[in-house]
């Protein structure tokens, strides 16, 4: 479980955060969704401690980073690295056993190459597969979905499925709706740094709505498409 | 294209500034360096304009990566592409054509001008790049990547070691050992992105070690023929291998303390200085290396805990 409470984060005069007060239980996935520019990805990186906070941010483990996979938005890989010594140094930094590669590459990547030579969407599932091999007990998945094939969608979602029944935390971030709808259980609505919606499963069909009609509004006919 | 290279050069500027040096102030002393340390090359050694080709080449072929050329074939016609890649590699190469010229080397100066034409025709595709092996594979990252860009230069030296065996000349071979170490100094010369740190289940003083022993484990093996073949060629001399070579692994220590003493920033102007400092008088180390180590361990406890 990890419980967040009043936390605030300012960038110089701006304040980007304002007072969360989440808990986040074991077993469950939450979806985190929002504008660009809402404060998604900066709670992620306060939860992983790689941002200064005011506030708290407590889980049952000490340090809580040493449990904590986060995959980025956009996974940044070295010029000439291979998928596989990017598996090799994530599991090196946690001090797992790396063994039966070949196995555990469900994605299918050319581990050989330069991960650097990967498309957006090999990107990713190389930078999730390094998460996983990492026996993380919570996940931070920034975006999984985006530039990912329908196949790999598939099977990210089923991987999140199982995570959940392991007893795993998951929160994710999406811009895709529906894969949000397959995956979590709460889903947490931000916008300019504080929560303004939470709401549970048999929900989740209102809020798109309320989303759609919030979002569209007559934008479409102001376009005067002919 | 003018406003390609007005561009450049400002971002050149900008990144003297972040240095913490002001951009003029750089470029005089950037000449300076540059004849000082060619002056130093040729002094040391009678094959001095092989390693001097290699040098260039190796500044020049910095401006073939994939990426960027492909950046560039999307913002420009054909024409105009060869010719900003002409005149980069032409930029690059004149210092070092010039000095040639000044020693009257002309077939050398010849041969950076051929080299810094015609790499601008060679495209590299990033997509079949070939994986160059390492043995560094259970430990990224830093002497694989490093490994992978400057390869060829360990391949020259190596070839410096067999010169140096064959025409008797110990200072020649001793300079190779100099050069493997300056290229593994290079590779810990760039902060990496916070995740890269973050990864890591360990406290700042663990990560610091490991980061070090990879580092003395990994030069080693890179040293290791060249110190073999002059240990056996030169039995006499191997005492002062073994000094420099632990010097050798104090002065990457250094660096890597360096390196992440203000953690993520890059190493700035003034702890340059006292890190040239250090290499030209040693026992200043003493001083430098419990002051970097004590800013590493601040800066990466922000991150690491």
């Amino acid at each position: 479980m990890i419980t967040i409470t009043d936390l605030s984060k300012t960038y110089g005069p701006k304040q980007v955060l304002v007072n969360i007060n989440l808990i986040f239980e074991k077993g469950k996935t939450y979806g985190i969704i929002g504008e660009n520019g809402a404060g998604k990805t900066t709670l992620f990186k306060c939860i992983a401690g790689i941002e200064k906070y005011t506030g708290s941010i407590e889980s049952k483990h000490e340090i809580l980073k040493n449990q904590l996979g986060f995959l980025q938005t956009e996974p940044y890989f070295f010029s000439k690295i291979t998928g596989l010594e990017y598996l090799q140094l994530l599991c090196n930094a946690r001090s797992v056993i790396f063994k039966d590669i070949e196995n555990k590459n469900v994605f299918e990547l050319p581990l050989n190459q330069y991960a650097i030579t990967y498309s957006t969407g090999m990107k990713k599932k190389l930078a999730l597969t390094a998460i996983l091999l990492q026996n993380n007990d919570y996940f931070i998945l920034d975006e999984p979905f985006n530039g990912v094939d329908i196949q790999s969608n598939i099977l990210i979602t089923e991987i999140i499925h199982r995570l959940k029944e392991l007893g795993k935390t998951i929160i994710i971030s999406s811009h895709i709706f529906s894969t949000l709808n397959d995956t979590c259980d709460e889903i947490h609505m931000i916008k300019n740094g504080a929560f303004i919606k939470h709401v549970f499963k048999e929900d989740f069909g209102r809020l798109e709505q309320e989303m759609k009609d919030f979002t569209i509004g007559n934008k479409i006919e102001n376009l005067d498409l002919k | 294209m003018k406003f390609y290279f007005s561009l450049q050069f400002k971002m050149l500027n900008r990144q003297l500034s972040d240095f913490g040096i002001l951009p003029i102030i750089g470029y005089f002393l950037s000449l300076i360096a540059f004849i000082g340390l060619s002056y130093l090359l040729f002094y040391a050694t009678e094959f001095a304009s092989y390693i001097y080709i290699l040098i260039a080449f190796g500044f020049i072929s910095k401006l073939s990566d994939p990426h960027r050329n492909s950046f560039l074939k999307n913002c420009f016609s054909k024409k105009k592409y060869f010719q900003i890649r002409l005149l980069e590699n032409l930029i690059i190469g004149i210092p070092f054509i010039l000095f040639m010229f000044f020693r009257t080397q002309y077939l050398s100066a010849g041969v950076i001008l051929i080299i810094s034409g015609l790499i601008a025709f060679i495209d590299i595709n990033s997509k079949y790049n070939y994986t160059i092996p390492t043995p560094f594979f259970r430990y990224p990252f830093e002497f694989i990547v490093g490994f992978r860009n400057t390869f060829f230069i360990f391949i020259g030296n190596y070839f410096l070691t067999i010169m140096a065996i064959t025409v008797g000349n110990f200072n020649l071979g001793f300079f190779s050992i100099l050069v493997v170490f300056i290229i593994c100094m290079t590779f810990y010369s760039t902060p990496e992105r916070e995740y890269y740190v973050w990864i890591f289940s360990s406290n700042p003083k663990k990560f610091l070690y490991r980061k070090i022993m990879t580092a003395i484990i990994f030069s080693s093996l890179l040293t290791l023929p060249i110190l073999i073949s002059l240990s056996i060629f030169f039995p006499d001399k191997i005492g002062i291998i073994l000094i420099f070579q632990c010097i050798g692994y104090i002065l990457l220590s250094t660096i890597i303390l360096a390196k992440y003493s203000d953690f993520p920033n890059k190493i700035n102007f003034s702890q340059s200085l006292l890190l040239a400092l250090g290499c030209a008088f040693p026992p200043f180390l003493l001083l430098l290396i419990p002051m970097f180590y004590s800013q590493s361990v601040y800066s990466l406890n922000k991150i690491l805990k």
